[in-house]
């Protein structure tokens, strides 16, 4: 365990040592399951401590809720619309839909989100970690890479050090950022060139087209719902 | 500590041997994310002081109810001097200033609510929270813009490692020390000014460095990804342009 974290720490720091000594270990992809998990647990754990300290020291959302929308009924364009009873009805549902929605979207503290990430974070982690080792693994072959799979994996497992960082939000009102992205990015750069012995070019094309095939698979995706919405209700009203 | 002060100082004069013996080292990210962190947190520490002190005070709420009051009346005086170059329509002003008022109502309202810590407390962490985040935001900065310089550098034939690279380039922190004196008035402005020139020119200095480039070429790849982030916003832009232009 101890020498598990000690791997993590070096290998956010860049260094090939820590991605060669996982490349050449003899059981890669269980040291490389049991790291995500470890660092997956310890972030939600930490996390769930921080969000409990930002929940403690905020009010109510109830209470906000509600003096938002005491404050939005003396606004004089709402007292202006009041008098229509279809548009009240319309205002209170879109004002309840709003409040389950942007309190989220603005960072308002959810224990019960924070708690759930103890199970959803690990998960999560551990499926991104397989899926991109997956594409990651592919392409680190076609451009001439010759270790396994369980190589790859391991060493791209050593990518969520930068997750790390968000150990940080133990205090509460930390943000973190998307400096955990950007460094996960340059971590796995580092762990394909050392685990496969690649170029830095060809490294770098192993690193991003995981990522290319995930935006095309998504755009694909949306293209081709919003064509089946447009067939569905547009076929409904074309006659 | 008093190594990481050594580094800095050298950065700061351009000293070829501090650069070349801080980029020979196995642990050159260590060290320049070190100075980056502790220079972001130090340039905050005044200002982290300052808002503990205010928010430490007992809150006056009249005072806070009278200042909010002004910053209105200041903003619906600047209205009218627009008004004279644009446009608006009957009542803008009275409308825009009920507006604020309810907002700035509601505003007091949700201060006023209770906490199940006591208020103190949550300010205290709230200060210290966004202390503590200076740090990530100037490393997102940096690690953000030093990804395309590394590639334009790899490119123009460099040899260093990543972690080389950005142990080097974290040097450029060092002259934003002077973010200290940020919220004096117009001297904070004029300081992070020379910090951002100063730091610029460190940048260029330990990727030359770090690469075994000549100032020349160490200046086009630091340079380059701004400008090709330049000229994509023009293009950008210009798209928007014809497309508005030829949509009527």
């Amino acid at each position: 365990m101890k020498a598990l974290i000690r791997l993590a720490w070096e290998a956010l720091f860049l260094s090939e040592v820590p991605y060669a000594e996982m490349r050449d270990d003899s059981t890669p992809l269980v040291r490389g399951l049991v790291l995500v998990a470890l660092v997956a647990l310890a972030v939600a754990l930490v996390g769930l401590v921080g969000t409990a300290l930002e929940w403690a020291t905020t009010p109510n959302m109830r209470d906000v809720q509600q003096i938002v929308l005491d404050g939005i009924q003396q606004m004089p364009w709402y007292q202006e619309l009041q008098s229509d009873p279809e548009f009240r009805e319309m205002f209170s549902q879109q004002y309840e839909l709003w409040w389950r929605v942007f309190p989220a979207l603005f960072g308002a503290p959810d224990i019960t989100n924070a708690a759930l990430k103890i199970v959803t974070l690990p998960l999560g982690l551990a499926f991104v970690w397989l899926l991109y080792g997956l594409l990651a693994h592919l392409f680190a072959r076609l451009l001439g890479g010759q270790e396994g799979l369980s190589q790859t994996l391991g060493c791209t497992a050593l990518a969520v050090a930068p997750q790390l960082l968000n150990l940080a939000t133990f205090l509460p009102y930390v943000a973190v950022g998307s400096v955990v992205s950007t460094w996960t990015l340059l971590c796995r750069y580092v762990a394909l060139k050392t685990c496969h012995r690649l170029t830095w070019g060809r490294a770098l094309a192993a690193t991003l087209l995981p990522y290319i095939v995930f935006l095309v698979v998504v755009s694909f995706i949306t293209c081709l719902g919003g064509a089946a919405a447009a067939l569905i209700f547009g076929g409904g009203t074309s006659q | 500590m008093k190594e990481l002060l050594q580094l800095a100082w050298g950065a700061l004069l351009f000293r070829d041997e501090a650069y070349a013996q801080h980029v020979a080292r196995a642990d050159v990210l260590k060290r320049g994310l070190a100075l980056l962190v502790l220079v972001t947190l130090l340039a905050g520490v005044v200002s982290l002081i300052v808002n503990l002190t205010g928010d430490l005070r007992p809150m006056d709420t009249g005072a806070q109810r009278r200042e909010a009051e002004q910053s209105i009346q200041e903003f619906t005086r600047s209205l009218r001097t627009l008004r004279q170059y644009f446009d608006m329509p009957p009542g803008f002003e009275r409308q825009m200033t009920a507006y604020m008022q309810a907002g700035t109502e509601i505003g007091f309202h949700i201060a006023e609510l209770p906490t199940r810590l006591s208020k103190p407390v949550g300010r205290i962490l709230r200060d210290l929270g966004a202390f503590l985040s200076l740090p990530f935001s100037r490393l997102a900065g940096w690690i953000g813009y030093a990804l395309w310089v590394l590639l334009v550098a790899k490119l123009l034939g460099g040899r260093a490692t990543l972690s080389q690279m950005l142990g080097a380039t974290a040097l450029y922190a060092a002259p934003h020390i002077l973010d200290v004196l940020g919220f004096v008035d117009c001297l904070g402005p004029m300081l992070g000014l020379v910090a951002t020139v100063w730091g610029i020119a460190i940048y260029v200095k330990a990727l030359a460095t770090v690469n075994n480039f000549s100032v020349g070429r160490a200046a086009v790849a630091t340079v380059v990804p701004a400008l090709v982030g330049v000229a994509l916003a023009l293009l950008g832009l210009l798209v928007v342009l014809v497309l508005a232009l030829v949509g009527g």
